[in-house]
């Protein structure tokens, strides 16, 4: 029992009346849709053609965004619908990251994600979707796919069909008749300043003058991007907590350094930076007053959850180092190796969460991304400890800091270079691509994530007898680069179209 | 719901029952529905539900809706389709579940409001309906006792009592008084089918057809969008093709095999290219044509003197169409002369199973537009078409109109304001002129009802309207019957709530296709109360416990208003609103519509019967009845033997008369019913047209639009604007209140090719301005490849607007605005604001993202009245210029003495009546409302 649904678009005429009739079923919210249909425009007059598309959940066999719910506020039931519990959903918005169609939403009543769950409450009372029997042309079919006797089984089985990108391993069980195939590949589509009988939200990033050759995007409804500064300002702090106790470790381990700068200081920022990590993260959920859920109702395959609990031990191994610290003037070896082992935890884990949005391609590099995270966690945990000892006029320590802080950035730049050349398997990595170094990012990245905050800061590490303002300057533009380079990122990876 | 089977079984595949899912539930249970309640799933919350069919009220298809009555909240929660509907067949299009929307409207207007201020102030105060009912009545009473019939005026948008109900109301009243919006939208098509077979409307079979040729945009918007667009697939999966022809790029011609865009106005130069490619290729049938088509009537009155054969008949029509090569097609419209050819081929391959189309469109573009709709059935009946299985039938044999109860007499008066002597053919009221016939004091209004109408916006011409509706001397007493603000309410002396779809009884019967069906619109809340055990004696009683404030339903308005007029039944208007069943009683609407379903709705009874059921409850069970299925060869229908014994046959003519009332046709020996034409045939030839002072147009032929090419000076900037088009999800000025409809579509950016963008240096998104000849607007460009070059086309539906920040207008839809008159009849108008965001009980309300209410295109067109069908010619030839400095979105400007002038222009082509025997319009063509013959005669009826 595989329930499915096949949309066949030669019958398509492109009413939005299952757009509507599921609005009135489910009281969607004006400004957030279930299902919809776009429109493309191809070919030129008078062999133009607008073709439909019917978007919506396609209750994929292996769906990403069960897997990325912290709360299991995701399910899938036994009959192959993937549904939704919005009284366990912590609004953590990832399933809208993990999503490659942009199927979910915030709905703005409850401030939980939802979706189509294709009126699984109709289908316990033996009645199609309210999408099904509105349909004027019977476009819409929903069935049992395993099923040769059931509508969807037989056109399954006699009928060539396609769902929205299979390379995703997501297992869709919408199966697509004649749909135009553009219509599937939403990157690369041309963007117009408007649709043709309505506002775009969002004006196009990319949209150049009127070029008949591509096919044109001409209806569309809005998907905003679900992260923004927030979780930027997250992978920031995080490579600060992080980077404090990594820097203090090696600071301990092999510059032999003590005092107050790693037992206290470090601990200390390493603290501070991680419940600012943890309340940013709990401040960008749409439910805050949810987020225990993480520990009373946890998916234990996701990685916000795991993540969630590296950061509290992560946390708490801080304090102990710092109690330590402040208390005995030293620190025990175990809470040392702890610590940095935690640490790369912290600054690493948000690969494998970003991997798990499956729907962003730019993000899925984890062993790369991991790496990256590592380095930046080093830089920035070398620049604010810079920062710091400067404060405390601790000549030593600046000196040594000095020089991971110029290793980080050497890496970082590396890592940059790779981040260029690194080849882009798909449409949506080289639009994030484009987005980041020659779009709408491009001019904030190379100004401020590169010039001021990775060459500039470089230049001054390098400098022979560098002074001590240059190294705390060239911290500080580290800093700034850092949290440039996260938004920006950040950005890119949503900026490709997923619908 | 049973479909024809003839030619494609393959159309039904797709209603098996899935193999385990119900698409509706079983009618045994309506009465308690179960469901779990969606906003708390996935907790199983059971609902209570009781199921309830009414009709849709958005576009005029009239599709069945079943209202799910949440029995412990009393409230409606949902509309579904209704599965009994045999038109819909439990389908609807986005405008039939957005009629949640228009219930719930936290915009809605709950109570009859008066002005307070002067006309058009827009301060207004509650007024009981008690206080409203007593000064309509006087003032109605008072002008009918005065013997000023023609000044009491009722002007209907969409038609809510489409089945004879307001005839009723008004003839009971004795006047002439109704008018319609017909000639600003089908008045070209109808003309030209009425000219063809005495029915103004066609009935395509398409589900049957092998192949679609259509003129308008059936798939997503067109009089019976849902139900024909049902049908056009099925007929598409079965192998059909279709063409579509439409110049501008709609969702339609997108599903078309063959998307043929013209130059507007030349359309019936290509379709009379695609006749003489089936005369010449010898793809007609000739045995339809010869036995029904009045070419011996042709060839009488115009070769006398030659042979008067069938075979001298083509080739008379193989002469007469000779002009008309597919190289003279393509040079009229700019479709390749071989995709002509194709199509024709195609036509005459399908043979009968034609089913061809022309609403609106072309038909209501340009001037002689109705003669597209004859070029176009002449392609249907050259192939024999007509009737058939897949063919198109004359809407008549598709419809079912029940008689009334107490049907008062056709009264004996001629209203001269609607039906004017300068367009004795017209179809119908020639409406949209009303401001300049009383400019030219042609007559004054003392009672004037618009109820579903808004004219200051839907017409062209508007700021005329406000003119006039503004001048108290000319309108005396305007009441708009509105369930939401309009335009014209704006300008209103009351405005009194009346029901949506679900708050109002009706009865509807449309020509979706080859079947007979009446559709009944019910008060959802009355009746789910009366189930309960309540009663009222008004509509309005259960919508005041329901929640709705006091919204009437217009039957009853009607009932007690003529009540009123006539208290003591001493005008004899009285008798015709007394119950049938109680003598001298005041009739219920309960009791009108019982006694036409026990009377007048043949095998209702029998089937209400069959299920323990009164007709009447059957109905409110069902709200849907199928009077007859398979519905073909209407015309072929043999008279009853009884009436052919005292019948005569016109030895010239073989038109069979008894009494002086045609019976039919004789062909071949046989007598046939025939068409409600005076030759009872199919005329090629219209007798008509030709003594009516039009003998040159009497045949299909090709009239040269207004905006042909030759009129259009590509050189000096001037183009051609089509503002026609509409969107699958709005409907004209009513779908302003849904919240879900607006937000998919809520601008109407001019469409331009990319050459002309090119030559105008202009972007999607940039301001143009687009004059005409009285006045210009500032608009968006959209630039689009679904255009044809030199063309510009804009959508109708949007650029609503709205006076005050706080009421007038719904706020969903409506853009604030500021209107000037800058000198005598100098009109400027100004967005102060576009749509946004608003406090009310809808959240939703708060949640508005879109800016944009599009631009009031039509304000800026003057009236173009073609001068035989009297459709307004909406094509528009306009100058498209960059944006001039200054110029902000949304500018309109109008000088309505250059509107006046434009009529006085268009005034001139006309050839008034009368033509012959001193006949205002000729006795047999029809006309709603239809008063007694001698008031046809220009000497009497006064």
């Amino acid at each position: 029992m595989r329930y499915g649904f096949v949309i066949d678009h030669e019958r398509c005429i492109g009413c939005h009346a299952c757009t509507v009739a599921c609005k009135e079923e489910h009281q969607v919210p004006v400004g957030v849709f279930r299902t919809w249909v776009k429109y493309v425009e191809t070919g030129q007059f008078p062999d133009t053609r607008r073709h439909f598309g019917v978007l919506r959940c396609n209750h994929c066999d292996d769906a990403p965004c069960i897997e990325i719910c912290p709360t299991h506020s995701l399910f899938r039931r036994s009959d192959g619908i993937v549904d939704f519990d919005n009284q366990r959903c912590i609004g953590c918005k990832s399933c809208m990251q993990a999503c490659p169609y942009d199927a979910l939403y915030i709905d703005p009543n409850s401030n939980t994600a939802a979706k189509c769950n294709f009126c699984a409450h109709r289908i316990e009372n033996n009645m199609e979707p309210a999408c099904v029997i509105v349909c004027p042309t019977q476009a819409i079919m929903a069935g049992d796919l395993d099923n040769p006797g059931s509508k969807t089984g037989a056109v399954i089985a006699s009928r060539n069909t396609s769902v929205r990108k299979p390379e995703k391993g997501t297992l869709p069980k919408l199966h697509y008749v004649g749909i135009h195939p553009d219509l599937l590949q939403p990157a690369q589509l041309a963007k117009q300043n408007g649709f043709l009988w309505a506002d775009r939200r969002e004006m196009p990033t990319t949209s150049g003058s009127f070029n008949a050759a591509t096919t044109r995007e001409v209806y569309d409804v809005s998907h905003t991007a679900p992260w923004g500064w927030k979780i930027a300002a997250y992978l920031w702090t995080k490579s600060i907590a992080a980077g404090a106790l990594l820097v203090a470790a090696i600071l301990m381990g092999i510059f032999g350094l003590q005092g107050s700068v790693v037992n206290v200081i470090s601990p200390a920022i390493a603290l501070i930076a991680v419940t600012a990590t943890a309340a940013l993260l709990v401040f960008d959920l749409k439910r805050p007053d949810r987020f225990f859920y993480l520990l009373t109702k946890p998916n234990l395959r996701s990685w916000l959850v795991l993540g969630g609990y590296i950061l509290m031990i992560y946390g708490a191994l801080a304090a102990a180092w710092l109690s330590f610290g402040i208390l005995h003037d030293s620190v025990p070896a175990a809470v040392v190796w702890a610590a940095a082992v935690f640490a790369a935890g912290t600054a690493g884990y948000s690969a494998f969460l970003f991997a798990q949005a499956r729907g962003r391609d730019f993000w899925r590099h984890k062993w790369f991304f991991c790496w990256q995270l590592l380095v930046q966690a080093f830089m920035a945990g070398a620049a604010v400890l810079v920062v710091a000892s400067l404060e405390l006029l601790h000549p030593g320590a600046v000196a040594s800091l000095r020089i991971l802080l110029e290793s980080s950035l050497v890496l970082a730049a590396v890592n940059l270079l790779v981040e260029l050349v690194l080849p882009r398997r798909t449409d949506e990595e080289r639009f994030a691509k484009r987005f980041l170094i020659s779009g709408a990012a491009g001019r904030r990245f190379w100004v401020a994530a590169v010039i001021l905050g990775l060459l500039c800061p470089l230049v001054l590490t390098v400098l022979p007898n560098a002074v001590h303002a240059a190294t705390g300057i060239a911290a500080v533009l580290a800093l700034y680069g850092l949290f440039w380079f996260e938004y920006l990122w950040l950005r890119a990876g949503q900026s490709a179209p997923l619908s | 719901m049973k479909d024809q089977l003839p030619l494609n079984p393959a159309a039904r595949e797709l209603d098996a029952p899935s193999a385990d899912l119900a698409n509706f539930p079983p009618s045994s249970r309506w009465d308690d529905w179960t469901e779990f309640d969606p906003a708390q799933w996935p907790r199983r919350v059971e609902k209570h539900y009781s199921l309830i069919p009414t009709i849709c009220f958005n576009c005029e298809a009239a599709c069945g809706l079943l209202a799910y009555v949440d029995k412990e909240k009393m409230r409606i929660q949902k509309f579904e389709g209704n599965p009994a509907h045999p038109g819909s067949r439990g389908r609807n299009c986005a405008k039939g579940p957005a009629t949640i929307n228009q219930v719930n409207d936290p915009e809605r207007i709950l109570y009859p409001l008066g002005r307070a201020g002067r006309r058009g102030e827009g301060k207004w105060e509650r007024v009981t309906w008690d206080a409203v009912l007593d000064d309509l009545g006087e003032r109605i009473r008072k002008a009918l006792v005065e013997g000023r019939k023609n000044e009491i005026m009722y002007h209907v948008g969409r038609p809510g009592h489409e089945l004879v109900y307001n005839q009723r109301v008004l003839h009971a009243w004795g006047i002439d008084g109704h008018n319609s919006h017909t000639n600003v939208c089908s008045a070209g098509a109808r003309a030209g089918y009425a000219f063809w077979h005495g029915m103004d409307r066609p009935s395509p079979d398409y589900a049957n057809a092998r192949f679609i040729l259509l003129l308008s945009s059936h798939l997503e918007a067109g009089h019976y969008f849902n139900p024909h667009a049902q049908r056009i697939i099925e007929g598409k999966a079965s192998g059909a093709k279709v063409c579509v022809v439409d110049t501008r790029l709609s969702n339609t011609a997108s599903k078309a095999d063959y998307w043929l865009s013209p130059w507007p106005g030349s359309e019936a130069a290509m379709l009379l290219a695609m006749c003489r490619v089936l005369l010449e290729e010898n793809l007609y049938d000739r045995e339809f044509v010869r036995r029904w088509v009045n070419w011996e009537e042709y060839l009488r009155s115009e070769f006398p003197g030659e042979p008067q054969t069938f075979e001298y008949f083509i080739e008379v029509l193989k002469r007469v169409y000779s002009q008309f090569t597919p190289e003279f097609a393509e040079k009229e419209s700019g479709v390749e002369a071989a995709k002509i050819v194709e199509v024709a081929r195609e036509v005459g391959r399908a043979g009968s199973a034609v089913a061809t189309h022309v609403w609106r469109n072309a038909a209501a573009g340009n001037l002689g537009g109705w003669q597209v709709a004859r070029a176009l059935e002449l392609l249907t009946v050259l192939v024999g078409a007509v009737n058939t299985v897949g063919g198109v039938a004359p809407n008549g044999f598709n419809k079912y109109i029940p008689t009334p109860p107490m049907m008062p007499p056709a009264p004996n008066v001629w209203n001269p304001i609607t039906w004017a002597r300068e367009y004795p053919l017209a179809f119908f009221e020639m409406s949209f002129l009303l401001p300049h016939f009383l400019k030219e004091a042609r007559g004054k209004l003392a009672m004037y009802f618009t109820r579903v109408y808004n004219p200051v916006w839907t017409n062209p011409d508007g700021m005329s309207w406000i003119e006039a509706l503004s001048d108290e001397s000319k309108i005396e007493c305007h009441a708009c019957l509105s369930p939401t603000w309009s335009e014209t309410a704006l300008f209103a002396d009351y405005v009194l709530p009346m029901g949506h779809a679900s708050e109002r009884h009706d009865l509807m019967s449309q020509e979706t296709h080859a079947a007979r069906w009446i559709g009944f619109r019910q008060p959802i809340m009355r009746v789910a109360l009366e189930k309960q055990g309540r009663k009222f004696a008004f509509t309005y009683e259960a919508h005041r416990e329901a929640g709705l404030g006091e919204v009437w339903e217009e039957d009853e308005f009607w009932i007690e208003l003529s009540w009123r007029i006539d208290p003591d039944g001493a005008l004899g208007i009285r008798k015709y609103f007394e119950s049938p069943y109680r003598p001298g009683q005041k009739l219920t609407i309960a009791e009108y519509y019982r006694w036409i379903f026990e009377n007048s709705v043949p095998g209702l009874p029998e089937a209400a019967h069959k299920e323990g059921l009164a007709p009447l409850d059957y109905m409110r069970k069902y709200g849907a009845f199928l009077v007859q299925d398979q519905s073909y060869k209407g015309h072929e229908q043999s008279v009853p033997a009884k009436e052919l014994d005292i019948a005569s046959v016109s030895p010239q003519t073989q038109v069979v008369t008894a009494k002086g009332s045609p019976l039919g046709v004789q062909i071949d020996g046989e007598t046939y019913t025939g068409f409600p034409t005076p030759s009872r045939k199919l005329e090629f030839y219209s007798r008509t047209l030709h003594d009516w002072g039009w003998p040159e147009w009497a045949i299909p032929s090709y009239i040269k639009s207004h905006v042909h090419r030759d009129n259009i000076d590509v050189s000096k900037g001037e183009m051609l604007l089509l503002p026609t088009f509409r969107l699958p999800t709005l409907v004209h000025s009513r779908s302003g209140n849904s919240k879900w409809l607006y937000e998919i579509s809520h601008k109407n950016p001019v469409w331009l090719h990319p050459t002309d963008a090119a030559r105008l240096q202009v972007n999607t998104g940039d301001l143009v301005r687009v004059q005409t000849s009285i006045g210009y607007f500032v608009d968006r460009v959209w630039v689009t490849e679904g255009i044809r070059p030199g063309i510009v086309a804009c959508s109708h539906h949007l650029g609503r607007w709205r006076l005050q920040e706080d009421s007038g207008g719904e706020r969903w839809s409506t853009a604030v605005v500021k209107l000037q008159q800058a000198a005598p009849g100098q009109w400027k108008m100004r967005q102060v604001h576009g749509v946004r965001p608003f406090a009310s009980d809808d959240p939703d309300s708060s949640r508005i993202y879109w800016e944009d209410a599009g631009v009031h295109q039509n304000l800026i067109f003057p009236v173009q009245p073609d001068p035989i069908s009297g459709q307004h010619c909406w094509h528009q030839k306009v100058t498209v210029t960059r944006a001039a400095q200054g110029d902000r979105y949304g500018d309109i400007f109008v000088d309505t003495n250059l509107a006046h002038l434009e009529y006085q222009r268009w005034l001139k082509l006309t050839r008034p009546a009368p033509a012959t025997e001193k006949l205002r319009r000729p006795l047999w063509l029809p006309r709603p409302y239809r008063p007694a013959s001698e008031a046809f005669y220009v000497d009497s009826g006064k």
